[in-house]
């Protein structure tokens, strides 16, 4: 509290302080309350695992929200993954004018396994779902239905988060299985009927590259990823404050801070795939 | 019995209750009124442990609420039920499944709460139709919500319930409505109350005892005639507001 209002009181000088000590200022303030959210989150996260120990009571809610995750992004998922194939495919297929053909199936199986199937989905997903989550836990805080749970004699954690969290980490691996498979098939279709491009030869370009370490490690992504979408939709949602007015800034930062976390996380998981691969 | 003793409570830097003494005893009903602002939800929400006060001490039927662990404070809410102020229903949930969740997980998985006789029996009490059990909270007046959230509050037969305004933001009729139904729910189910309005008529009309809250402490209490009768300028100046 005392730390808190130091910080504040030094606000009203930002303005006479030379700008390397306020720019100073705002990013030591800035960086003590993202880690003040991470420490946080942190304890959250905890609560939600040890919550994992009594699955029983939650097995209804989490099929509930397993369902509403499908529905709400497989088919924006699917359009988006479809779309991203015919890029692979095109843009190999002018780029790498000096190599054989089959490099097309080789460079849109690589690029929809190891980046686009699980992060384009994610990012879809941040949008649709994560930012669903943020509103509508929000909109649980703002109207005292949390305290309301509270007082009932359940645990938020264990009957709000910890069911979205885990339908988010199952839920990843059929999308993004089938964004893979929407992606690789709609680079055949372009490199059919764009670059003079035979089946066998895409046949060969994917089988070129796919090995299974490679499916896996897109799949192990999609997972985390789930998990960091409803996690951080819950974590922020806890977080609203203020009404309606409230809850739509909430819905905003959930989508804001999921983007940043899955583009962190997707750098930091680039390496664990080189030491699989 | 509820006892509170020197119950301080800071937030964004300012004390709301700021060395606050109250016992509440059991089978009564007691008032708490007080302009707005003064603390009377942040003093509810302490005694189920949903704030923690920064001095003093709150015990329920001698448990202290601040030192709970997780589980002795299942146990305290499990003794107490909470009518909020906009009934914070779940807007995911029917109205029925939103009074079961008033009973314990063991005793929700007996019955479909449409069906449930508990629930039926509860939504009976606060003059609702079992009708409404299957509809959402969407789909019912503000009154019919208070209602409901009512029924939530009674199903799990707790020895306490607090009520937290219960009738703001009612029209003349609908808060009459509530204000009858707490003081019969009073007598039938014999728990004790603790109601919070700022409403002087209601006050007088539901309290076996009124407790005057101003700036984070209590004011005045007693019974409402004494409190009628009491000498205190701020008793009298929220009794009979001056409109000069
Ligand atoms: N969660 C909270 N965080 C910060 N301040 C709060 C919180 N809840 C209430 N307050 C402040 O405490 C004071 C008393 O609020 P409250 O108990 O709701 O008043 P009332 O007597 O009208 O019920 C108000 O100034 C309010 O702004
Ligand atoms: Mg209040």
């Amino acid at each position: 509290m005392a730390r808190e209002s130091n910080l504040t009181a030094g606000e009203g000088r930002l303005g006479s302080e030379r700008p390397p000590v306020a720019w100073v200022r705002r990013i030591g303030r800035a960086g003590l309350a993202v880690t003040r959210h991470i420490g946080r989150a942190g304890v959250l996260f905890g609560a939600t695992m040890l919550a994992l120990l009594h699955p029983r009571d939650h097995v209804r809610e989490t099929f509930r929200q397993a369902k509403a995750i499908g529905i709400d992004s497989l088919p924006l998922v699917l359009l988006v993954a479809t779309l991203s194939g015919s890029i692979l495919a095109q843009q190999s297929g002018y780029q790498f004018t000096d190599l054989p053909l089959w490099i097309v199936g080789n460079a849109v199986a690589a690029g929809m396994l190891t980046e686009l199937a699980p992060l384009l989905s994610a990012i879809i997903m941040a949008g649709r779902v994560g930012a669903g989550i943020g509103a509508e836990l929000g909109t649980m805080k703002v109207t005292d239905q949390l305290d309301a749970l509270r007082t009932l004699g359940r645990d938020p954690v264990g009957e709000l988060i910890m069911p979205r969290v885990v339908a988010g980490a199952i839920m990843m691996i059929p999308i993004v299985i089938l964004a893979n498979i929407a992606g690789i098939w709609s680079g055949w279709i372009t490199g059919m009927a764009m670059l003079d491009m035979s089946t066998h030869d895409y046949v060969y370009g994917v089988r070129n590259y796919y090995h299974s370490a490679a499916l896996i490690f897109s799949l192990v992504k999609g997972v985390f990823f789930g998990i960091t979408i409803t996690f951080i939709g819950c974590y922020v949602g806890l977080q609203a404050e203020g009404g309606a007015a409230g809850v739509g800034r909430t819905a905003r930062n959930t989508v804001v801070a999921i983007i940043v976390a899955l583009m962190v996380l997707d750098v930091v998981l680039a390496p664990l795939y080189k030491a699989v691969g | 019995m509820i006892q509170i003793r020197g119950l301080r409570k800071n937030l964004n830097d300012k004390w709301v209750l700021d060395g606050l003494d109250l016992d509440i005893h059991e089978g009564m009903s007691l008032v708490i009124m007080g302009p707005s602002g003064t603390g009377k939800s942040v003093l509810l929400k302490h005694i189920v442990g949903l704030f923690d006060p920064d001095e003093g001490e709150l015990l329920v039927e001698g448990m202290s609420v601040p030192k709970a662990n997780g589980r002795q404070i299942r146990e305290i809410r499990s003794q107490i039920s909470y009518v909020f102020q906009n009934a914070a229903l779940f807007d995911s949930l029917t109205a029925g499944q939103n009074i079961q969740l008033g009973l314990t997980p063991d005793e929700c998985r007996k019955y479909d709460a449409h069906l449930d006789p508990r629930v039926i029996e509860a939504v009976e009490h606060v003059n609702l139709d079992s009708d409404v059990l299957r509809l959402l909270p969407a789909e019912l007046s503000g009154g019919m919500q208070k209602r409901v959230a009512i029924a939530r509050a009674i199903v799990g037969r707790q020895k306490y319930i607090l009520y937290d305004e219960p009738t703001t933001g009612l029209d003349p009729v609908n808060a009459n409505v509530i204000n009858r139904l707490i003081a019969r729910l009073q007598g039938e189910i014999g728990a004790t109350s603790v109601i919070v309005t700022h409403d002087v008529e209601s006050a007088f009309y539901l309290g076996d005892r009124i407790v005057l809250m101003f700036d984070g402490r209590v004011q005045a209490q007693g019974t409402p005639t004494e409190l009628r009768e009491s000498p205190d300028p701020i008793v009298q100046e929220f009794l009979h507001p001056k409109l000069t």
